[in-house]
């Protein structure tokens, strides 16, 4: 909400500089999110009034005016306003002005026409960011005035309230607040309330159907009103906050509602039929709104009605059938409290809300409200020269007061993590208004002011104290503990491990949305929110292939060569959603970043993904399986378990993204990988050195290096230690192994652990192997 | 007068010593030590010789030939060392070196690490929760009212079967106190939902550091040690620390943490980094009847709170001027954090 300084200080002493201010309330929890300076404080800016008008001979946008500066000379000014009549009062600037934007006024010729000087519209003025035409001013205005006696200087501070402290959002309400900040008198309410006390009577007049929606509802008669424009400093205070003004009585209750922060609306009585009733809506009940609009109303709606139909929805806006115009006599000026949480329903789901929805919604000050209708009874009675009744219809029963809150002095200091005295903090429980009931050395129970209902138990007292105490005077402290570890750390951590392995292996982390689009979610079956804010954020991934393809797809179009990329997080499995942590990996493009003249460079392809899997999980193996979605596809499981797939997309899926090389992709569920890996044990490295032999065949294409391993493990040689496959090269490029035929070679090496091993053995050995190959599988073994 | 042989390994050694390249070397072993060398044609001379001679010639052979061996060894030792110096001498050691593919954490991983690591040295444990909950665990168990605005359509997450997206990782207090009894000293790193518009400063998914510390006597003044310590270590020891007073249904008092410094970007402002206070005690006594205990007594036990915005912290860290970057991963964007 925008407050200005002037206004403020009509109540409180503030401390001596604005910058001052915005500390103290910041400090204190009301946030300054901007401090702007405002007023019309130009030098040869003057009140003026326009005497003629014409049609400027060379311009359609432009008039020509005479002008009274007040100078006694006539003035002429063209202008390119449409809003002002002859006779209306509006600023003018006299050449050598400058105006906001450094704007020079000078003399000069607009097409032909000499016009000497500007007249001005706000914005241009500084006075509100209104630009669409003149800024009228009232026929009280003296001709030739300087217009900054009009608008005096004042600074605006745009101050965020937080939802708990409706009773910050008026000017009394902020200026209560800084007196008690700063330990000065609380300002009395009276300053702004201090006006005849009508009767109260003629209850009968009003029924309320709602009482748990409407708890109190008062309406007062206004007889005899002038609509017209307002005087200046009403008007000048309602823009410097940012409303426009609109006539007189509508800019009484909104300057009510800045001051003192109770909504009040002002019904055209003429246009009412019978007495108010405030009651629940009907179902579809349809209303005209001020904004123009019908709304369709709903049962948990609550409205002020006539005899006739609803006259206004409570606590957000009139009808447009009863509101106002230029031509009203007689007034039914409403002041109630509505219920905070059907005012709240109400505008949010008509999506209607407003300054009075607003203050209804974070609960008016009770001990405000018959205040309010007083006071703005008594604004219309001098400025809009109109005749208030003497008395005030009622009906129910305003909100006692919150309830009394005990507060033990030991807790305090406990909270605050230093020793107050209790004199201390009575003194500043007192400057917000609370009065002490009761008490002892040890605890006091505590009167709470009707508008801080927020104050509902002792730590909201202890809060009071600390925000004018100053969290700055309470010394920080050191609370660190032993503490164990725990399931989380520990997943957190074999996490951390596989992310460091995974970019160790040159592949790029990334981090997508768990919010896909419901284009996305469509292909997976995937869980449908049911409020998206947009189709690209519709539903919760179950996976990462459409995410990471995105990525992948983004990265070409920006001229990416090699995309290797991974990511680690959560998916949600329908139909309930169970959370899976999952890795997903990518990989697409050349195996090196760029060319580069000592590296070799190819096309990323299965085997690449393969190794990537298993350097993150040793024991995988591979299972090959079919798959829609995959053109080459591979299960992985470890041990009994199938813990996720792996293969080569489709074409058909990334043929849009550019490039045709492979795209590799493989998804695991890390959950059921991350018992893995810890709990390493020495084992003793080996003393005696190894003798390899190489074995080098021809095979049939189809045979599998899986086959030829296990028939080479399988003869249980106790000296056999390991088995590597250096060499495969396939029948295309070799013709001379014939159709059909591939050449693999494997290293084997023998070892034991106790001594150094002799060639012959080894030889007898190897030839058994040798032979077992030749044997079980048919292969053409090579010299 | 020398023996033959003795001339012949003199001979031999000097053409060793000569030999300029290993061609030459090759061709003067050949012709000492090869099978038809002349070295070795001694050893079938040898079975001519008699009993007398056999002995004195048996030692100059041996001697001749493991004399013309080692000498052969080490010209050619030195032939290749003079080969290889002359090769080095001449690359360019400008050109690039061997390209290695380096892989890179995502900052975002980056940036809860380096706060992870702060907090345990703190004594803080890991605690975690589900992204998809209750209304009741992210709003109710959170002295949040039945019609607060934050638990409207318009700003959380739905799923059809009521639940919905946590707006914060403030549930996973609950989740935490409900399985453990105080004390309690836990971080949560983990993805929160809004329903924001994308745009530079906003997101509808975002990342946090929730924490909560319950103990006997917990103050303010340990909520402010702590933060203040996390603050310093991650920013600089001459950050400075402010806490101002806010609202939060949660924590009652509560506090925003702003913090200034020069060494960041738009250091001369106060930057928002941080929502916390003492945990209300309508939580604790949620959690007791979720529970069906007394355990978190709000006479016995106190706690405090806080909620960090990681993306919000990483921007500031690392400059970065955009939060859509971080979903975007743009591989030019990510290597700059490799």
């Amino acid at each position: 909400m925008k407050f200005s300084v002037n206004w403020l200080g009509d109540f409180a002493e503030l401390p001596p500089g604005v910058d001052d201010l915005a500390e103290l309330l910041t400090l204190a929890g009301t946030e300054i999110e901007n401090i702007e300076k405002r007023g019309a404080n130009f030098d040869k800016v003057v009140v003026a009034q326009i005497k003629a008008s014409a049609q400027h001979p060379n311009a359609d946008r432009l008039s020509v005016c005479q002008v009274d500066d007040g100078s006694g000379q006539p003035r002429q000014i063209v202008c390119g306003a449409k809003n002002y009549k002859v006779g209306d009062k509006v600023p003018l600037a006299l050449p050598g002005a400058v105006l906001v934007g450094d704007l020079k006024i000078k003399p000069s010729n607009l097409r032909g026409v000499e016009s000497q000087g500007m007249l001005c519209s706000p914005s241009e003025l500084g006075l509100s960011e209104d630009s669409d035409g003149l800024l009228i001013l009232s026929p009280e205005a003296k001709i030739g005035e300087p217009i900054a006696s009009l608008f005096p200087e004042d600074t605006i501070l745009d101050v965020e309230i937080t939802p708990n402290r409706g009773d910050l959002l008026s000017h009394f309400g902020l200026a209560r607040e800084i007196a008690a900040l700063i330990g000065a008198a609380t300002p009395s309410s009276r300053m702004v309330t201090d006006v005849d006390q009508p009767a109260r009577g003629r209850a009968g007049s009003i029924t309320i159907s709602a009482p748990n929606a409407c708890p109190f509802y008062s309406a007062r008669r206004i007889e005899n009103i002038k609509v017209g424009p307002s005087p200046d400093w009403v008007r000048a205070r309602l823009e410097s906050v940012g409303l426009r003004s609109i006539n007189n009585i509508v800019d009484i209750t909104n300057f009510v509602m800045l001051e003192i922060g109770q909504p009040l609306h002002a019904f055209d009585a003429d246009k009412l039929t019978g007495a108010i009733n405030v009651r629940m809506a009907k179902v579809g009940e349809k209303f005209l709104a001020l904004d123009g609009k019908t709304y369709s109303l709903g049962e948990q709606d609550l409205v002020i009605a006539d005899d006739a139909r609803a006259v206004g929805i409570a606590g957000v806006m009139g009808g447009e059938d009863t509101g106002v115009t230029d031509s009203t006599k007689t007034l039914l000026l409403e002041s109630a409290f509505f219920d905070p949480a059907s005012v709240r329903r109400t505008a949010r789901r008509l999506n209607l809300p407003s300054d009075a929805s607003y203050r209804f919604e974070r609960r008016v000050d009770p001990g405000m409200v018959l205040a309010a209708s007083n006071r703005t009874a008594e604004l219309m009675r001098e400025i809009a020269g109109a005749n208030p009744a003497a008395e005030i219809a009622t009906s129910g029963a305003l909100p006692a007061s919150p309830p009394d809150v005990s507060l033990r002095y030991e807790l305090c200091n406990e909270v605050i993590g230093i020793s107050l005295p209790k004199e201390r903090i009575e003194k500043i429980l007192q400057a917000f208004g609370l009065e002490k009931a009761s008490g002892n050395s040890a605890e006091s129970s505590w009167r709470i002011p009707s508008h801080r209902f927020d104050l509902q138990r002792d730590v909201d007292l202890i809060e009071e104290v600390v925000r004018v105490f100053g969290i700055e005077n309470i010394p920080g402290r050191d609370r660190s503990r032993f503490t164990p570890e725990s399931e989380a750390d520990r997943g957190h951590d074999f996490e951390s491990r596989l992310r460091a392995r995974l970019a160790g292996r040159g592949l790029a982390e990334v981090r997508t949305s768990k919010l896909i689009s419901r284009q996305a979610a469509e292909f997976e079956n995937a869980i449908e929110l049911r409020n998206p804010l947009n189709e690209d954020h519709a539903a919760l991934r179950r996976s990462f292939d459409l995410s990471l393809l995105d990525v992948l797809a983004r990265n070409v179009l920006g001229g990416a060569q090699r995309v290797a990329i991974f990511e680690v997080g959560r998916v949600f499995i329908p139909p309930e959603g169970r959370e899976e942590r999952h890795l997903g990996i990518l990989l697409w493009g050349n195996s090196a970043p760029t060319a580069h003249w000592h590296s070799d460079n190819r096309i990323l392809d299965y085997f690449d993904l393969k190794g990537v899997i298993e350097s993150v999980i040793p024991s995988a193996f591979f299972k090959r399986v079919e798959r829609p979605d995959l053109v080459l596809a591979v299960e992985i499981w470890r041990d009994d378990e199938r813990i996720g797939f792996a293969g080569q997309i489709v074409s058909e899926r990334t043929k849009t993204i550019g490039p045709t090389h492979p795209v590799l992709f493989a998804e695991l569920n890390v959950d059921s990988v991350a018992q893995l890996g810890s709990g390493q044990i020495f084992r003793e490295i080996e003393k005696f050195p190894p003798i390899t032999r190489d074995i080098a065949m021809i095979v049939p294409e189809n045979l599998s290096h899986e086959k030829i391993l296990s028939t080479i493990v399988g003869a249980n040689e106790p000296l056999l230690a390991s088995v590597e496959l250096f060499d495969v090269f396939g029948g295309k490029q070799e013709q001379n192994f014939g159709a059909g035929k591939k050449s693999m070679a494997y290293a084997l090496t023998y070892r034991d652990k106790t001594r150094t091993l002799t060639n012959e053995e080894i030889t007898v050995v190897h030839a058994k192997i040798r032979e077992r190959l030749q044997r079980e599988l048919g292969v053409e073994l090579r010299e | 007068m020398p023996h033959e042989l003795e001339q012949l390994h003199d001979a031999a050694l000097a053409e060793v010593a000569a030999a300029a390249d290993e061609q030459t070397l090759e061709a003067a072993r050949v012709r000492y030590l090869g099978r038809a060398g002349s070295i070795s044609a001694w050893a079938e001379r040898m079975k001519s010789l008699s009993k007398d001679e056999k002995p004195v010639v048996g030692k100059l052979l041996n001697e001749a030939r493991t004399a013309v061996t080692a000498a052969i060894a080490a010209a050619a030792e030195n032939l290749r060392a003079v080969k290889e110096a002359r090769e080095l001498a001449n690359i360019d050691i400008s050109l690039p070196g061997t390209a290695s593919e380096l892989g890179s954490l995502h900052p975002l991983t980056q940036m809860l690490d380096r706060s992870i690591s702060i907090f345990r040295r703190m004594g803080f444990a890991l605690a975690e929760g589900p992204d998809v909950e209750t209304e009741w665990h992210c709003f109710d168990a959170l002295n949040t009212a039945p019609d607060h605005p934050a638990r409207n359509e318009q700003d959380t997450f739905y799923l059809p079967d009521g639940r919905l997206l946590r707006t914060h990782t403030s549930t996973v207090q609950i989740r935490t106190m409900e399985k453990a009894p105080p004390p309690i000293r836990v971080i949560a790193p983990g993805a929160a939902y809004r329903r924001d518009e994308v745009d530079a400063t906003h997101s509808a998914q975002f990342h946090q550091i929730e924490g909560l510390y319950v103990d006997e006597k917990v103050s303010i003044g340990d909520l402010k040690g702590t933060l203040e310590f996390f603050l310093h270590e991650l920013f600089g020891a001459d950050t400075q620390v402010r806490f101002r007073p806010h609202y939060f249904p949660f924590t009652e008092p509560s506090f925003e943490i702003d913090v200034k410094s020069k060494a960041l970007k738009g250091g001369e402002k106060w930057l928002e980094m941080c929502g916390c206070g003492m945990v209300h005690p309508a939580v604790f006594e949620q959690v007791n009847s979720a529970r069906g205990d007394d355990a978190y007594d709000p006479e016995k036990w106190s706690g405090f709170a806080f909620g960090l915005g990681m993306d919000r912290l990483a921007m500031i860290l690392f400059g970065i001027p955009d939060l859509r970057y971080f979903a975007a991963n743009d591989l030019r964007f990510l290597r700059q954090f490799a």
